[in-house]
């Protein structure tokens, strides 16, 4: 019973430990711009979300109208290979390389690419 | 004289000056436009739904397939279009004034047109329906149906004895079994599930919940009095590739859950659920000697597959799950057989096998029209044993519904039409007696669904269906939604529903009671109208969004089958109504978002329930009058960090004469407050969440009556009114491939 807990509180201090010691690392920034196959404001709301959760993905920001997708982050942590594998992964386009497929089938009716 | 007029003409037509330059400005400050079919763009599509995103405001196309919607109501610039039978679309619009928007026809038959990502108060469906998505799931514990309503205000969930544990939903004051269990639209868990058929579908099954309040579509069948509960199941076509969650309580209960999806070509997908608990430790935090849960184990496993090709659309899906359970003094063997042990215990095993599927087929370049087939098979088998009570029970049931859905003219006016057969067998032993039934039900059902295009959608629907053992029941429905704005829309519902009850597994408690169970008669079929209306509208304050929902529904018994435990002492006995027997519920809800990210919802329920037990009307016993529920949700830009809190405030409630009471007056419950509470924190890929269930560790005194002398006559466990367990913390972890 108290060793339960005691494993309850453990476990949430260790949440936030992790959120804390996040914010402590040293800069280096870089941005890189794709050109992806997002379509709308539910598309913007996805790719953002996706980016927010990468490794080393410091902000990110969709224009709809352009269809460009800018992304600022760590290069000692990341790359442009991976983060523009986040984005086929999460079902767009990006440069031209194709969307992941089953990704792609999960997006809403609404961010699949002959919707507009 | 002249002078005057003359003034009254310039203060008249600066007045009009003044309409006109505002219906200019407004008219500028509209959105026009035209939906068609993407395939044949000179047919327009008629009373589809146009709905500013985010927003529950919007209108329907009319004759010409045209609308007009007003700038100032949008939250985004982006109107999302929706219509029976085709794919759903946003539109972008900034800057736009008049707009053409295709849809494109899909080959599925829509049931369900309320998906996960929208609202939680639909303004497009004609019942008053509310949808707990799978971001509300994730609210509550883990990971049975029954903790997935914590989160809602129209259902409770309450527990039915105190030795079992067992919960049951109630909807308008009214027991769960009046309340059509279905999922992905196909009933289940009825009859002899009932009682513990929460326990049945593991919450990482769920993709979301629709609940209809009153009654809904005859398409189901005659069986809801209360409203429906629609189960979606995840889709395998779109459901994470991997899925586990594992969860652990205070308690000691362990939950292991795993998901797998995967496709198969382009036309296969299918999604493997497995689900897992266990609860060995034996708790008795109220010192009366027995356990406070049952403890259990259950295996539980379904298979869903689909199959997708331009006009046809098929689903399969099985499943199979085995439960133990152990309840009853802290000293019991289950081992042991009762006559040879001191310790009261009850134990039972259950095993069940379902399968259905679901095809449907849209005739070409008639997006409109379609053909569906609904087919299921159920296979129940339990052996309990409640002290030296034995109780065993079978049922299998088998049904199929054949559905046509087309349109008269054009899609103002649709109808679906059907056929439909029924088979339950149901056998059942009680001791040394043993009944059963078979039933045989072939029917036929038609709807008519009208929309003015505009405001109005009246769906009136009947059914007729011939039952081998009584005779024709006929079921009339009919519901109506009225928008009398863009943001107030006004819901009315009304119908019949007709069951046949099954007395003891609907009232299991009793068997956990010294109570002698008696019937006084031969028990008829239960039939109940249901009348009620609802008012939701949508509103903005402070540049946020915020809803308003109040309803009222009345439900009255033409028969009812009595379960009277008041009115001899030591003995429940079942025979039908003589009297009335009504509920009248009363519920206002509101929902809006204070301040970025934190979400309120409250709610007031005020219930009247009545029923008359030998010729005296009284009070339901165990429901309270008054009950208030107030849920803040919270939550970090992305989700990263979420946290809820819900608290449900019980007021007074009467109870059952009491054997050996004082005086005999009225006697009530305690007023209380349960508050339960989460943490959320979420990673790439995982998730660790924590939290606590009724957190201030309000406990029920002495739930169970006479627990000193369990084989003694003033043995009685079934009057439970509020919580047994007290504080539950736990804690789980979710990870997701995508």
């Amino acid at each position: 019973m108290t060793k339960v807990k005691m494993l309850l509180v453990s476990m949430l201090v260790a949440l936030v430990s992790m959120s804390a010691s996040a914010q402590t690392q040293g800069k280096k920034q870089e941005t890189v711009q794709f050109k992806t196959s997002a379509v709308c404001d539910m598309c913007k709301k996805t790719l953002e979300k996706a980016m927010a959760y990468e490794k080393g993905v410091k902000s990110s920001s969709l224009d709809v109208d352009s269809k460009v997708l800018t992304v600022v982050f760590d290069s000692r942590k990341t790359s442009v290979d991976n983060v523009r594998k986040a984005v086929t992964e999460t079902g767009y386009d990006a440069d031209g390389k194709p969307a992941d497929e089953r990704a792609y089938n999960r997006l809403d009716d609404c961010c699949k690419k002959g919707a507009h | 004289m002249l002078l005057k007029s003359s003034g009254n003409w310039l203060r008249f037509s600066a007045a009009l000056f003044a309409i006109l330059t505002a219906t200019l400005s407004a008219s500028a400050q509209q959105l026009k436009g035209k939906v068609v079919d993407s395939a044949n763009s000179a047919m327009p599509l008629i009373g589809a739904n146009v709905v500013w995103q985010g927003t529950g405001i919007g209108t329907a196309t009319d004759a010409s397939g045209g609308f007009v919607l007003q700038k100032q109501d949008a939250l985004t610039q982006a109107v999302i279009v929706t219509y029976i039978g085709y794919e759903p679309d946003t539109i972008q619009v900034a800057g736009k004034e008049t707009v053409t928007i295709p849809l494109t026809a899909t080959g599925a038959l829509k049931e369900v047109v309320v998906e996960g990502q929208q609202a939680r108060y639909s303004s497009l469906t004609p019942t008053n329906s509310q949808i707990i998505t799978s971001r509300d799931l994730e609210k509550s514990a883990c990971c049975n149906l029954a903790e997935s309503f914590e989160t809602n205000a129209s259902v409770e969930v309450s527990t039915t004895d105190a030795v079992s544990g067992a919960k049951q939903i109630q909807m308008l004051g009214l027991d769960g079994s009046y309340t059509l269990l279905t999922t992905d639209n196909v009933p289940t868990l009825r009859g002899l599930a009932t009682p513990y058929r929460l326990n049945y579908l593991s919450g990482t099954y769920i993709e979301s919940i629709d609940i209809i309040k009153g009654t809904g579509s005859v398409l189901n069948g005659y069986e809801s009095v209360s409203g429906q509960v629609n189960v979606l199941l995840k889709d395998p076509a779109k459901a994470e590739r991997l899925y586990v969650n594992l969860y652990g309580n205070s308690l000691a209960r362990l939950d292991a859950n795993v998901n797998v999806a995967t496709n198969l070509g382009k036309k296969w997908s299918t999604i493997l659920m497995l689900h897992t608990d266990h609860l060995g430790n034996r708790v008795d935090r109220n010192k009366d000697g027995f356990m406070d849960l049952s403890l259990g184990t259950q295996y539980n496993v379904f298979n869903k597959w689909k199959y997708q090709n331009e006009a046809v659309v098929s689903e399969f899906g099985v499943g199979a799950l085995r439960e133990t359970k152990v309840g009853g003094q802290l000293g019991f063997d289950e081992d042991v057989p009762q006559e040879q042990q001191l310790s009261y215990g009850t134990r039972s095993e259950t095993d069940r096998v379902s399968a259905y599927n679901k095809t449907s087929y849209t005739f070409p370049g008639k997006p409109y029209q379609s053909i569906g087939a609904i087919t299921s098979v159920e296979h129940h088998l339990f052996d309990s044993a409640y002290g030296l009570r034995n109780y065993d029970g079978e049922q299998n049931s088998a049904s199929a519904r054949l559905i046509f859905q087309s349109i008269i003219g054009h899609t103002g006016h649709t109808y679906k039409a059907g056929l439909s057969y029924n088979y339950d067998s149901y056998s059942e032993t009680l001791t040394d007696s043993t009944f059963g039934r078979t039933e045989r039900v072939p029917g036929a059902f038609v709807e008519y669904i009208y929309n003015n295009s505009g405001n109005l959608t009246v769906v009136a629907g009947s059914r007729l269906d011939f039952h081998n053992l009584y005779g024709t029941v006929f079921t009339p429905r009919l519901n109506v939604k009225f928008d009398a704005t863009k943001n107030t829309i006004f819901r009315l519902a009304a119908g019949k529903g007709f069951r046949v009850a099954n007395p003891i597994a609907e009232n299991t408690a009793v068997l956990v009671s010294s109570r002698a169970i008696q019937f006084n008669e031969d028990l008829q079929p239960e039939k109940a109208w249901n009348l009620g209306g609802s008012l939701t509208h949508y509103f903005e304050f402070g540049g946020r969004p915020g809803t308003f929902v109040t309803d009222y529904y009345y439900t009255t018994f033409q028969n009812q089958v009595v379960a009277d435990m008041y009115s001899a002492p030591q003995k429940v006995q079942f025979y039908n109504l003589r009297g009335r027997s009504f509920s009248k519920s009363f519920q206002a809800e509101l929902q809006y978002e204070v301040a970025k990210g934190l979400d309120v919802k409250a709610a007031y329920k005020y219930f009247d329930v009545k029923a008359t037990y030998s010729g005296q009307l009284v009070q339901k016993p165990m429901i309270p009058e008054h009950r208030f529920f107030v849920n803040l949700g919270f939550a970090t830009p992305f989700d990263k960090w979420r946290a809820d809190l819900t608290t449900q405030y019980f007021g007074l409630m009467p109870l059952a004469p009491m054997e050996g009471a004082q005086g005999g007056g009225m006697h009530t419950s305690d007023k209380f407050l349960t508050t339960n509470a989460q943490i959320t924190r979420a990673f790439k890929r995982w998730e660790v969440y924590i939290g606590g269930e009724n957190l201030f560790n309000y406990r029920q005194p002495n739930p169970i009556v006479g627990a000193a002398d369990p084989f003694g006559p003033g043995f009685d466990a079934s009057m439970v009114w509020g919580p047994i367990t007290g504080r539950v913390l736990y804690t789980g972890l979710r990870f997701k491939i995508d």
